[in-house]
């Protein structure tokens, strides 16, 4: 078969995604040792601060994570053609198609493969949501942060009611983001053994393999 | 009714002394500095005492009981004396059509003019059939006085936020003050019941500057409800430094260490309980080994419940199941991974089938 390298993926869009997965990793741990610190300083003057480090790092890693998404939601606006939101809203009759070729596909109903430079629809949509999720992620955690401060209460209130209730949503959208990266591994690692792409290697150099229009 | 604070104090059985002192705590609650003492004593003393119309409706008076009987009488007796308690049916004498009439002369005669506290919730389902006095319904009351009052205050949780009638499935259709009246300037004081203190601070920051205290966008003053109990807890160093109480009893929780893995609501919860405690035995209840429960807060009987676990329960819809997030999640998680499981397993077997055929 004849292969042919396109570029698909900006520098800043392969920054974009290792930025959020490291925060992700990151703040998931954190996360749950401050939901539940799991080491007990029974050794009074130790000066370890096990909890106030973990914070730490979870702000310092909300950051990194806040960044991220900003420069997601530029890309959906102003990236290249496989980055912009248009590519990938089911709203024209060809991401429509997409949409539905891919859920045959993914369920083993037909082997037609909807073969594109940038995301599938089907995979373009679950990432809106991720986006979206992760903007009240990030609210409901400054919210957490910053609760006297005017915005992020006027936001937090206005979203969540509490602090209480910000804090719950907050720890269930940590549970989707546990989710969502672990069917994204699985479903990555499916499509790149079905079809040869170089699906995996693009997020590191930007690069897929397409097959050249005979 | 021109009678003085000032010269009730002296033949009231409070002394000077414990009237200034009280003045004072008041201050340091509102975050004045020493200067405005001498302002805050004058107000009390010298201004006309403000009417006051207190309306109970759906309600335990736990926030009457706190405020009259303070182990030290002093607090209580000061409000009574610096405010003109015209209306209130735990501590007035009349009854019957005699409470009545002076409700309706004291309105009548005070319209715009007087303060209204209101103690309880409102029930508003079935048009408002779950509490009535005398034969009007808690709405009707609340409508009927409400909007001529000058400044209303909501004392506790109920009159704030509906407390624990308004508690999921709120089957009397419980309401606080502020969501049935508007135009009128109102101040939560919210708690269960709320700290005697702030209620003493609002009604004396009321007769110094003629206005109600600044709030949060929840309506509480900021000057007891502006800062998280867990940003100025005495055990926030264990906090820090991971030393927590297991369960009760344990060494942690002998050694006094943080009540955060015992569900402690103060990461979550606003009021200036840490640093103007209660029942002039400076106590409040991290101080003895309980945790916060949220009082402070708009629906804390749902949101802060299970008391003893950090977070709400969530129950899956259709199955009845009502468990803590992390199991659910770890659930979700597992039916992901074998549904994995299943759609690689289907793929392998296909493509081996078809290699087959190929062959
Ligand atoms: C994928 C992203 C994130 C995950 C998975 C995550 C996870 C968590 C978890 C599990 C908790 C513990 C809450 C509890 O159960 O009690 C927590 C707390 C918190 N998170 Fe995040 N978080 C994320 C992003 C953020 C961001 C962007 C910020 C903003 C800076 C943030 C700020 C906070 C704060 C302030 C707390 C409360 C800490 C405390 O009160 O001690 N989080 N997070
Ligand atoms: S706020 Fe609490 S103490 Fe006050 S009346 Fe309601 S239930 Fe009773
Ligand atoms: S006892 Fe409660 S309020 Fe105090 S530091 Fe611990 S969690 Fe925070």
């Amino acid at each position: 078969m004849n292969y042919e390298i396109k570029n698909v993926w900006s520098v800043l869009l392969r920054l974009f995604h290792w930025a959020l997965v490291l925060s992700i990793v990151v703040l998931v741990v954190t996360g749950l040792y401050i939901n539940t610190p799991w080491t007990n300083t029974t050794l009074e003057g130790s000066v370890s601060f096990p909890m106030a480090c973990m914070r730490y790092f979870h702000f310092l890693a909300g950051y990194l994570f806040t960044a991220a998404v900003l420069v997601r939601l530029f890309l959906y606006f102003f990236g290249n053609r496989q980055e912009r939101i248009w590519d990938i809203l089911p709203v024209t009759p060809r991401n429509i198609k997409s949409l539905t070729t891919t859920l045959a596909y993914y369920c083993y109903i037909s082997d037609k493969h909807d073969s594109r430079l940038g995301h599938n629809v089907l995979a373009g949509m679950v990432y809106i949501v991720t986006i979206v999720a992760a903007v009240f992620q990030l609210i409901s955690g400054f919210y957490m942060l910053f609760p006297e401060t005017g915005v992020w209460q006027t936001l937090g209130n206005a979203l969540f009611t509490s602090q209480q209730q910000g804090r719950f949503v907050h720890h269930l959208l940590m549970w989707y983001f546990i989710l969502f990266a672990f069917s994204h591994v699985y479903m990555v690692i499916w499509n790149d053994v079905k079809s040869s792409e170089g699906l995996i290697s693009s997020i590191f150099t930007g690069k897929k393999f397409k097959q050249k229009n005979v | 009714m021109d009678e003085q604070a000032g010269n009730r104090t002296t033949n009231s059985g409070i002394s000077r002394r414990s009237f200034i002192k009280s003045c004072s705590v008041a201050a340091a609650a509102l975050g004045l500095s020493e200067a405005m003492i001498p302002k805050l004593v004058e107000a009390a003393e010298t201004a006309k005492r403000p009417t006051v119309i207190w309306l109970h409706f759906q309600e335990c008076t736990g926030c009457t009981e706190s405020l009259l009987r303070g182990s030290h009488p002093d607090l209580g007796r000061l409000i009574l004396d610096i405010i003109s308690l015209d209306y209130h049916e735990t501590v007035m004498v009349p009854s019957g059509h005699q409470a009545e009439k002076s409700l309706h002369d004291s309105v009548a005669k005070n319209t715009g003019k007087f303060i209204l506290v209101v103690e309880g919730a409102i029930p508003t389902a079935d048009n408002g059939n779950f509490c009535k006095i005398s034969g009007r319904t808690a709405m009707d009351i609340l409508a009927e006085v409400g909007p001529k009052a000058a400044a209303i205050i909501a004392i506790g949780t109920c009159a704030s936020f509906g407390g624990i009638q308004a508690a999921a499935p709120n089957p009397t259709g419980a309401k606080g003050v502020q969501d049935l009246i508007s135009g009128v300037p109102i101040v939560n004081i919210p708690g269960c019941p709320p700290n005697p203190v702030t209620f003493l601070g609002t009604v004396l920051h009321y007769l110094t500057f003629k206005r109600l205290p600044n709030c949060d966008n929840m309506g509480r003053p900021l000057f007891a409800y502006g800062r998280r109990i867990h940003d100025h807890c005495e055990r926030r160093a264990h906090f820090d430094e991971g030393r927590f109480v297991e369960e009760f009893g344990d060494f942690g929780h002998r050694n006094g260490y943080c009540l955060y893995k015992v569900g402690c609501k103060g990461p979550e919860t606003f009021s200036n309980c840490p640093s103007t405690r209660f029942n002039d035995v400076d106590v409040w209840p991290v101080s003895v080994g309980h945790g916060c429960v949220g009082c402070t807060e708009p629906n804390f009987w749902d949101s802060m419940t299970p008391f003893y676990e950090r977070l709400p329960q969530v129950s899956i819809p259709g199955t009845g199941i009502v468990t803590d997030a992390d199991s659910a999640g770890k659930k979700i998680l597992g039916v992901a991974a074998a549904a994995v499981g299943v759609h690689a397993a289907v793929g392998i077997g296909k493509s081996v089938l078809k290699g087959k055929k190929e062959e």
